[in-house]
């Protein structure tokens, strides 16, 4: 069994504190959902750890709130709260869409979008939403404050570059416009309780004219980090999405994927398979089907 | 490995503990205070039979350290008894033959429950929803959303 000490700041100041005090020893702790499965297994993920830090307690990060036309969203809030917004039901319905389908209820009431993020496990459902809407996340020490694209956070499955001593605080991201469409579809072996096998959130804006001007599609459990495809994108941009665009930036889709992460024991059933889930979603977002 | 205090509510009682740091909720439950009716499936939250209802929400205490309850309400299968009665819900469970080994049945129960003290008059598929993280291998789930149905019906 893992041992470990316990400290339950109550500030992100105090926090701050802790983790620069022990570093790399130290692994932070929210909902437990992710961390506590690797402390039974005794994940190698967790080798040297000698202390967890609960920021549970830290109430100043649990808030969903709207300034301008931009989303922040603390760090602790829970998948089930996320799902519950009404602010995020119209600012981006398929972040709330995206969380309704983690774990369980049981996870879903104690995991949090912070962790979930800072986990980086490649088959997250949140991820891929926050991809497509772009978002940042704050990351305080310390040593002070700095705001990154999400994306640019992940290193490769199930690791960051967040500094040893850093505290995911926040996300944030714009509003989507009132003419966006939005998809999130998970593929999973059963309909709860179930990781995803694949999963693709996409978010597209049209003119009046129906003209595509904003595309953004993100795949998850596909790529060795999680990102946009532009390649598949460009295809749909300043187009109308007839059947057969959508049908050649979903078949793009899974030729990024061979590139980005070549040819792997799963890719002759991913390949086929990730090009149906990007196209469906494409249309659920347009309304055709 | 200094131990933490805890001030926690569990079934309506304040309880003051101190716990090992890597206690998990779920053998603080079971070893300190001997409410073994919470069971332990999986161990890594994919079953649900130790599931409680922690500020009115399910939570799976096999993945929750106990460290981190402090001030919390905590309710658990032996919490729903009164009087000596059993709760509505388990006469249901017992009437429907919602249960057949019983292990996963404690788990199903705190669902279900925190489902009816939400939401009283929920539809069939909110029910499928609120125990789609409870495990059951013999009975299946017929029975059981047959009885959390009756209960709500009943309380109309």
């Amino acid at each position: 069994m893992m041992r470990f000490n316990y400290f339950r700041p109550a500030s992100v100041k105090e926090a701050c504190k802790l983790l620069n005090q022990h570093q790399s020893e130290a692994k932070v702790i929210a909902g437990g959902t992710d961390l506590m499965v690797q402390v039974r297994d005794e994940d190698k993920k967790l080798a040297g750890m000698k202390t967890v830090i609960d920021v549970s307690h830290i109430n100043e990060l649990r808030y969903i709130q709207e300034e301008g036309n931009v989303i922040r969203i603390g760090a602790i809030v829970t998948h089930d709260q996320i799902f519950r917004s009404p602010i995020l039901k119209s600012a981006a319905p398929l972040l709330p869409e995206a969380c309704n389908t983690v774990g369980s209820p049981q996870i879903r009431h104690r995991g949090t979008i912070g962790g979930s993020i800072c986990n980086a496990s490649p088959a997250a459902d949140p991820v891929p939403a926050l991809v497509a809407l772009n978002a940042e996340v704050k990351l305080e020490s310390v040593r002070g404050e700095r705001v990154v694209p999400m994306v640019d956070i992940f290193e490769k499955p199930y690791k960051t570059n967040i500094g040893a001593d850093e505290l995911l605080t926040e996300i944030s991201f714009k509003r989507l416009s009132d003419a966006s469409k939005t998809a999130f579809i998970k593929l999973g072996r059963r309909k709860a309780l179930a990781i995803a096998r694949m999963n693709v959130a996409v978010v597209l804006e049209l003119d009046d004219q129906g003209i595509v001007t904003e595309a953004r599609i993100a795949p998850g459990s596909v790529l060795p980090r999680p990102g946009r495809v532009s390649e598949a994108e460009e295809v749909l941009i300043g187009q109308k999405p007839t059947a057969e665009l959508i049908e050649l930036a979903s078949k793009k889709v899974s030729a990024v994927m061979i590139e980005r992460s070549g040819v792997r024991w799963s890719t002759p059933y991913k390949e086929p398979v990730i090009a149906v889930l990007t196209r469906r979603a494409l249309n659920q977002a347009l309304g055709v089907e | 490995m200094d131990k933490v205090k805890v001030n926690m509510f569990v079934n309506g009682k304040p309880v003051s503990l101190e716990v090992k740091p890597y206690a998990r909720l779920l053998d603080v439950l079971r070893e300190d205070l001997g409410l073994t009716g919470t069971k332990e499936g999986c161990g890594v939250g994919e079953c649900g039979a130790c599931t409680v209802i922690v500020d009115g929400e399910t939570v799976n205490t096999c993945l929750t350290l106990a460290a981190s309850m402090d001030g919390k309400h905590i309710t658990t299968i032996e919490g729903l008894m009164e009087n000596e009665k059993l709760h509505p819900i388990q006469e249901a469970f017992i009437k429907h033959n919602a249960l057949q080994c019983g292990f996963c049945t404690p788990g199903l129960i705190m669902s279900a429950k925190a489902l009816l003290d939400s939401n009283p008059n929920p539809s069939t598929e909110q029910i499928k929803v609120a125990i789609s993280g409870n495990l059951c291998r013999c009975t299946g789930y017929e029975q059981v959303v047959d009885a959390i149905k009756e209960v709500a019906e009943k309380s109309k």
